[in-house]
């Protein structure tokens, strides 16, 4: 009985000890362990533990609703025939050569003016209106380096050309555009 | 770098301490905190030329130090290379059947090597090959109880400063808006993410909210808007400058700083290159922060937060010390024009920073300082004087772009005409003599005889380019103090990690 009872208090101080380490480890074992800190199936689980030093929500932070819009098109009201530039955050990054609009189509170039070697990103935004100045609706033009049809090319692409169709829904009401760039990235 | 093995300790009291340890929300490392007998708390200045390759340090020692002398990094007692090699979308991690290199790394898969100890794929930033958050070291330093900062000469949200301080799946997700091309990696991840999950949330978004560093010095002012402001002085930040009002910090501003946590950006975009600033010393743009000046106010602002307290070292004794990263960015964005002249002045910038992070770490002598590089660009080269070969150019590239601000000026670089057979080339082609092309740029020297031009055929040290991108040649690594000898010879980038993470005693 005794021995039964020395026995079980090993067992039972081992298995403590074991569940201990585990625990400890599982804790532990996040801190400057870079590959171990969530499971390896990409997706909305792949994400750091919370032990891990890394932040991966920001409370307060809205998350993003859409693609971005810029406050100067939804407070443009351009006369019938105008193309306006609209002010964005990178307007000293760029100029905005030729822009053209025939009723259908906006046109032109954005030539980006600051240090280029990649251009990774590029929206250009087009807002149309109609003859009031009324804002009836925007589309945009898209590079993202990568993808297919903007794969890097070798020589810095300082003048990107873009076309920006009006949506079918707003054909032949639109009767003035602003453009603007929400979005530049150019390493 | 080496894992952690998930082996249960042997014996019943480590493992009831390391129990304890984790219970109690202590670490291990924590245990390790300085001491007496180990000595005072470890500070580490990483310092990285961006795209600065071993022959951009020769040829600014040879430059502005002449045949002879040496660069301020030169001096430095250990040195060795680093590999700098990335992984494909998906790829493993060495050693794992599904291991994919890509032999020619970006700054975001660099960055990520050195900061979170793995090897990604090019434009990733804080995720491995498969997308998973990974913790960097400027956070786990952050977390256990280092003071941090990061300076650089770009946008704070490019590259590498932003592979401490974010986890993006795709580095052109900077902000200050969040867009699905810019943003979403559906190769990784297969459905578009949340736009709430961390990964596509843009950078400056993070770096606003995270607190990962102290001390944020730097370009990119653009890339922020007022919220973002707000969450800085909520957290504890002096903001310099006005973000809301896209108003740049100035270099006043920066020398009047004096709280814990600084928040200062003195260009929308990135700061302007050296040689602009030389040229046109009354313009706005001359009176932004050197990179020394950036570096030096850094290391004062993070090291006099330890200098509470009194015990024989002057330090507090619950302080940890600092982490400090600063990178010479513009090195890579005027080597990537094929400016020589620029990329010159911009090493020797980087050089000059480097001096003040030595000159700090010998007064303090427990800081470790490392210099290196993420990878080489453009394929620098000294070239014999008199000689020029292009195997594709039939014209040297033109050098047009010379009066570069980087910021607001019109650089343009033609196309030349290739060789559609990759010839044997043009051997001293038409227009090398002309000093107005780039291909070779000649640059006088210390050695040189008094008088001669830069540009002229006369100047000894004769530079050109193999290319306008990275190359995958291993860059020079740099090192003075404790832990110092860990650099010699070749290492990998993801070794980094581990050497500073030790020196923080954030990684075992």
């Amino acid at each position: 009985m005794r021995l039964r009872s020395r026995t079980a208090a090993v067992a039972g101080l081992l298995a403590a000890v074991l569940v201990a380490a585990v625990v400890a480890f599982a804790i532990v074992g996040t801190k400057g362990t870079a590959g171990n800190v969530a499971s390896a199936a990409p997706g909305p689980v792949a994400t750091a533990q919370s032990g891990s030093a890394a932040r991966t929500s920001f409370p307060g932070l809205g998350a993003a609703k859409g693609e971005p819009e810029l406050a100067s098109i939804k407070a443009a009201r351009p006369r019938s025939g105008q193309i306006l530039q609209a002010r964005g955050p990178f307007d000293d990054r760029f100029v905005l050569e030729n822009p053209t609009f025939n009723g259908s189509v906006v046109s032109g170039a954005v030539l980006v003016t600051s240090d280029v070697s990649d251009l990774l990103e590029l929206q250009v935004l087009a807002g149309f209106y109609d003859k009031g100045g009324n804002l009836l609706g925007t589309n945009r033009f898209v590079h993202h380096l990568g993808a297919d049809s903007h794969a890097h090319a070798g020589v810095p692409q300082e003048r990107t050309k873009f076309i920006i169709r009006v949506p079918a829904a707003l054909a032949h009401r639109a009767v003035s555009v602003t453009i603007g760039v929400p979005v530049l990235v150019n390493e | 770098m080496r894992l952690i093995a998930p082996v249960i300790t042997s014996t019943a009291l480590v493992a009831a301490i390391v129990a304890t340890a984790a219970v109690t929300g202590s670490s291990v490392s924590a245990t390790a905190a300085p001491t007496k007998a180990d000595g005072v708390a470890m500070n580490v200045i990483y310092l990285l030329g961006d795209g600065m390759g071993r022959t951009h340090v020769t040829a600014g020692r040879q430059r502005f130090f002449g045949a002879s002398g040496k660069m301020v990094m030169e001096t430095l007692p250990a040195a060795g290379h680093v590999g700098t090699y990335a992984v494909e979308r998906k790829s493993g991690q060495p050693g794992t059947a599904d291991f994919q290199p890509n032999l020619v790394t970006d700054s975001a898969s660099a960055a990520t090597a050195w900061s979170s100890g793995v090897k990604t794929y090019n434009s990733a930033l804080g995720v491995d090959a498969k997308g998973v958050v990974v913790p960097t070291l400027m956070e786990m330093a952050k977390k256990d109880g280092f003071r941090t900062g990061n300076v650089t000469t770009s946008e704070i949200t490019d590259a590498t400063p932003a592979g401490q301080m974010s986890h993006v799946l795709a580095r052109g997700c900077q902000g200050p808006v969040y867009s699905a091309a810019a943003c979403q990696d559906t190769k990784i991840t297969g459905d578009a993410l949340p736009t709430s999950d961390v990964r596509v949330t843009p950078v400056a978004d993070q770096i606003a909210r995270n607190g990962t560093a102290d001390v944020i010095l730097g370009g990119g002012l653009g890339r922020f808007d007022a919220p973002d402001e707000i969450a800085l002085k909520k957290n504890g930040y002096s903001v310099l400058g006005s973000i809301a009002n896209q108003e740049p910090a100035t270099e006043k501003d920066l020398e009047s700083a004096n709280s814990g946590k600084v928040f200062g950006l003195f260009n929308k975009g990135n700061l302007t290159v050296e040689k602009a600033k030389q040229d046109k010393p009354l313009a706005p743009e001359a009176l932004e922060p050197s990179l020394p000046e950036m570096t030096g106010k850094a290391i004062e602002l993070l090291s006099s937060k330890s200098t509470k307290g009194n015990n024989s070292n002057g330090r507090g004794s619950n302080s940890k010390g600092f982490y400090l990263q600063v990178e010479g960015a513009l090195i890579d964005k005027r080597s990537h024009a094929n400016d020589a002249a620029q990329t010159l002045a911009e090493i020797k910038a980087f050089d000059d920073a480097v001096a003040v992070a030595l000159e700090f770490a010998k007064k303090d002598g427990n800081t470790l300082v490392i210099v290196t590089a993420d990878h080489e660009c453009a394929g620098f080269n000294i070239i014999e004087k008199g000689t020029f070969t292009n195997a594709e150019a039939a014209t040297p590239p033109g050098n047009v772009d010379s009066g570069n601000t980087a910021n607001n000026s019109t650089p343009t670089r033609p196309r030349n005409t290739l060789s559609p057979t990759r010839s044997t080339g043009i051997v001293n082609g038409s227009g090398s003599a002309d000093t107005a092309n780039f291909g070779p740029a000649t640059f006088h020297t210390p050695d040189d005889p008094a008088g001669t031009k830069d540009g002229s055929p006369e100047a000894s040290l004769w530079l050109s380019y193999l290319s306008g991108n990275h190359t995958g040649a291993d860059v020079p690594v740099y090192a003075y103090g404790r832990g110092s000898e860990q650099l010699q010879g070749t290492i990998d980038n993801t070794k980094l990690f581990d050497i500073v993470g030790r020196a923080l005693k954030v990684v075992r």
